[in-house]
């Protein structure tokens, strides 16, 4: 019950702040931030059962919401996100603001513990809209084109998986079996191998789109671009990881076979994201581009992973979703950060500020250094178990995934260097206040945790892959 | 239960149009006796189509197979009902238009009550133009240019549309020799040309009426002229008459040979909701918006048609109360931001976020509605349909819906968009009037209690089209 409880107080609370006073709308959404994290912790203690009710009976569509090794660390990695995004927005953008960062978690919640498509479904399009209004309201010049470009390039995705679920389920019903949505359900499905490939392309481009994985990443420099910090980190952090959680809880289940016939095709697709993603960063001069790209090569990364389709390969993709949500999401905030004392965002323009800001440019150097991936930060940890995953079957993707983790430290370093580093021309900014080190310190020490003590979330995913893949085995894919 | 009482929705509404005509004339010019009348009349209307509905009777047949009285037509009542109740509240402060403007409404209504439990080609013809011919004058009451070139073309083009009507149905006669529905699908077993052509401009008819492409050219003129009350009865209570009639004349009447109709309604509805959601997009009239808009609509209507199966019926019955509410929504806002202006155009709602926030999230919800997106009405609707599509094995619909809404999305988002941007400050804060605000708050509330827990509707839809003899 206590999802229900974390969806309920999230709705509640994003309805609570538009009827704050203007001014105490982040503090009245502070606090409801910091009750679902401790909501979540209570979970994290007692993983219960969900909740699993009729909704609409005469289509076989329940309300079922669980949390298991799957999702229960992407639920965490929703709340803490929200909270360290909450706390590092300004008061003055309003309550609206915050309704709608409340009402993207409300989202994001229901999105990761939905066991119904046709939940899991609504979730997926209800988070599309809060960052709509987010980029329409709250972001620089070209932001409402930014918007429209999320928008409809996300539905178009959506609309085709759409059909893809009735589809799933009108199959099942033939020739005998009640109409259900439910994931659980739906995997025992023999499909017709005519029809398959389709259901296969919209569930993959919904998926594909909303991660984003190159080539669908054509609404991804604009809306990383142009939302202020706070929800490119959320965008990045959280959002990104939506795609990924589609591939693991609903393709890999329903559609293993097809994932065996097509492993070439899609791990050349994955890879091409991770070089294409490296060199984009390493060309950019606006450090939130930088940024943007690194995370586009992450995600194919992490794709990667998914697609080596080994225990090994999709438990590092499984660990590196959450630890990439916390580290990207913090690099954001932090650019943010820069961005408001600077007031640029070019590279170029920045020299030497680590003599001003000291502080600053360690937190900086920190989260750069975890994406990536050195040794005893979890970028390195998730990195391993991906690249493991590849050895064993396909060589040649992990050499060139260990290329690419050098030009990672070159594009990251880059950055850092070019801020931080370099002649110190007078350029003074403000270093971190006090009032930012109460979310930035917890960030980065769960990060460090995640580093040095993987396990906390590798020993709760196994037996949850585990009936990914144990299902895969009895579909007769090689694990 | 006897006719009188099964026919009583129908009888309250004649009387009260009865009982307004009279007031009119004994106590003079008075608007506001007229519109009370008129929305009692509708209410209790309302109020007697449900209580009947309650009971879940067996069909009824009357006047030899030319009146059916069933969960179907009550259903319909109960949508057009909605839709002219919506129209007198919106006109209520409208005194220019007239004592005769609920009186007219409520004729309207009653046409499209008619059509919902017409069972021959008689009663079909007679509610097409009980329902018409005082929406002619509708049109024409904003005493313009433009509303005069409204009423005139909706003349026109609507007799026109009559003619072809009455033309396909006598030739239906004259192939067949029946006027009943039911008996049309015994004898329409020859493929006599005389058959083809009367089904062919007997549906022309009502595609003129429900504006499926390519009969949709009046829409954009007639609904920038008409007034935005008379717009939205247009647009809802018309539709759902129309898609009413349309279900029961090819489910009652030629459902044994969907072989002839079913591909065409197919590919008129994928080119209805490309083409009408296409046009849309460079509009930047609000109310032509919606009107054009109203095409995409009736082809995603036209599919619940075209799938030819139960779940195509059900799903087009369920998808027009959603439709509707959006519709109630949209132009009580529209009705609002105008305030004495004829037209409302894109730029007329910058601002209105910051200035009016409750409306512009009224707005919002009910343009989202239209888009199809979760949580709203219209997103189950397309579900619904979709389902429809899929379970008839027909991909081609589904990939229609799904492309015509994209296509859509531009035209929904750009007024969404507009709300938030800097507005004109020397125009008047839109103020709410009490009608107004009654049915945009139905209207937001109906959406999304369709959205959230669509159940008792899916349910009330279902137990109304239960056409046992489709599968």
């Amino acid at each position: 019950m206590l999802v229900v409880w974390l969806l309920a107080v999230a709705l509640a609370g994003s309805l609570i702040t538009l009827f704050m006073p203007r001014q105490s709308a982040k503090v009245a959404a502070g606090i409801i931030g910091a009750i679902l994290i401790g909501i979540y912790v209570a979970l994290l203690m007692h993983p219960g059962q969900g909740v699993n009710v009729r909704w609409i009976p005469a289509w076989g569509i329940r309300f079922h919401l669980g949390s298991d090794g799957l999702s229960l660390f992407l639920l965490g990695l929703t709340v803490v996100m929200t909270e360290v995004a909450i706390l590092a927005s300004k008061a003055e953008w309003g309550r609206m603001y915050y309704f709608w960062i409340l009402f993207l978690e409300f989202g994001s919640l229901g999105l990761f513990s939905a066991l119904d498509l046709f939940l899991f479904y609504i979730f997926w399009e209800v988070v599309l809209i809060p960052i709509f209004f987010l980029l329409t309201s709250w972001s620089g010049a070209k932001g409402r084109r930014a918007a429209m470009k999320w928008l409809i390039m996300n539905l178009f995705g959506s609309l085709f998986m759409l059909i893809g679920i009735v589809a799933v389920a009108v199959i099942h019903t033939q020739p005998a079996g009640p109409l259900t949505f439910e994931i659980s359900q739906l995997v025992n499905i023999h499909m017709d191998a005519r029809v398959t490939p389709w259901i296969f392309a919209a569930f993959f481009l919904a998926f594909a789109i909303k991660a984003p994985l190159w080539p669908f990443h054509g609404w991804m420099p604009d809306a990383y671009g142009e939302a202020p910090a706070p929800v490119t980190g959320l965008l990045a952090g959280v959002m990104s990881k939506a795609g990924i959680y589609g591939f693991l809880r609903i393709m890999l289940p329903l559609f293993f076979p097809e994932f065996v016939q097509y492993q070439t095709g899609l791990l050349i697709l994955a890879v091409i994201g991770l070089i294409y993603g490296a060199f984009m960063a390493l060309r950019q001069t606006d450090m939130k581009m930088v940024t943007a790209y690194a995370s586009l090569s992450h995600l194919g990364m992490i794709a990667l992973g998914i697609f080596s389709l080994t225990r090994v390969g999709i438990l590092g993709a499984t660990f590196q979703m959450v630890a990439h949500g916390l580290m990207v999401g913090g690099l954001f905030i932090i650019l943010g950060l820069l961005e408001q004392r600077t007031g640029s965002r070019d590279i170029a323009a920045m020299h030497g500020l680590n003599a001003s800001a000291p502080r600053m440019a360690a937190y900086f150097l920190f989260f750069a250094l975890a994406t990536l991936g050195l040794p005893g930060l979890p970028g390195f940890v998730g990195e391993y178990l991906i690249i493991q995953g590849l050895v064993a079957h396909e060589v040649v993707f992990a050499v060139i995934a260990v290329i690419v983790l050098v030009m990672a430290a070159w594009y990251m370093l880059r950055v850092f260097q070019g801020i931080m580093q370099g002649p110190d021309k007078g350029q003074k900014i403000l270093d971190l206040k006090a009032g930012q080190v109460w979310w930035i310190v917890p960030l980065a020490g769960l990060v460090l945790l995640l580093g040095v003590w993987p396990n906390g979330i590798t020993a709760h995913a196994v037996p949850s892959l585990y009936h990914a893949v144990h299902l895969l085995a009895a579909k007769g894919g090689g694990v | 239960m006897s006719s009188f009482h099964l026919m009583l929705p129908e009888y309250l509404v004649v009387g009260f149009v009865l009982l307004a005509l009279l007031g009119n004339m004994l106590v003079g010019n008075r608007f506001r006796l007229a519109s009370w009348l008129g929305l009692i009349g509708l209410l209790s209307s309302f109020v007697a189509s449900a209580s009947i509905w309650s009971k879940s009777l067996e069909p009824h047949v009357m006047v030899s197979g030319g009146i059916v009285v069933d969960n179907y037509s009550l259903l319909v009542n109960l949508f057009v009902l909605l839709a002219g109740i919506g129209a007198i509240l919106l006109g209520w402060g409208e005194r220019r238009w007239g004592q005769e403007f609920p009186v007219l409404v409520m004729i309207s209504v009653l046409g499209m009550m008619i059509l919902g439990l017409a069972g021959n080609t008689i009663v079909l013809f007679l509610g097409i133009e009980v329902l018409s011919l005082p929406l002619y004058i509708l049109a024409a009451s904003e005493h313009t240019a433009a509303g005069g070139e409204a009423g005139l073309k909706y003349l026109l083009l609507g007799a026109f549309s009559s003619g072809i009507l009455l033309f396909g149905l006598a030739l239906l006669y004259g192939a067949l020799g029946s006027l009943s529905f039911i008996h049309f699908a015994s004898l329409a077993n020859t493929t006599s040309p005389l058959l083809w052509a009367g089904l062919a401009l007997t549906l022309s008819g009502i595609f003129f009426k429900l504006g499926i492409v390519p009969f949709h050219m009046w829409v954009p003129d007639v609904y920038e002229g008409s007034p935005s009350a008379v717009t939205q009865l247009m647009a809802f209570g018309t539709k759902v008459g129309a898609a009413a009639i349309l279900l029961r004349f090819l489910d009652f009447g030629f459902y044994l040979s969907p072989q002839w109709w079913g591909p065409a309604l197919g590919y008129l509805a994928v080119l209805t909701m490309i083409v009408g959601n296409l046009l849309a997009l460079p509009q930047t009239d609000l109310k032509t918006v919606t009107g054009i808009l109203r095409l995409g609509h009736a082809g995603f209507l036209l599919v619940g048609v075209a799938t030819h199966n139960l779940d195509g019926a059900r799903a087009m019955l369920f998808y027009l109360l959603p439709y509707g509410f959006a519709v109630l929504g949209a132009f009580a806002v529209l009705i609002l931001v105008a305030g004495n202006q004829d037209t409302v155009t894109i730029s007329d709602l910058k601002g209105l976020a910051a200035r009016r926030p409750l409306m512009a999230a009224f707005f919002i919800i009910v343009m989202l509605s239209f888009a199809g997106i979760p949580l709203t009405g219209g997103f189950v609707g397309k579900f619904y349909l979709l389902q429809a599509a899929l379970f008839a094995n027909q991909p081609g619909l589904a990939i229609g819906l799904v492309v015509g809404t994209l296509l859509g999305l531009g035209a929904y988002l750009r007024p969404v968009q507009a709300l938030f941007s800097a507005g004109d400050e020397s125009r008047a804060v839109p103020s709410w009037t009490l009608s107004g605000a009654v049915v945009l708050v139905v209207a937001v509330i109906g959406t999304i209690g369709l959205g959230v827990y669509p159940t008792p509707v899916v349910h009330l839809v279902n137990q109304s089209a239960n056409f046992f003899w489709l599968h």
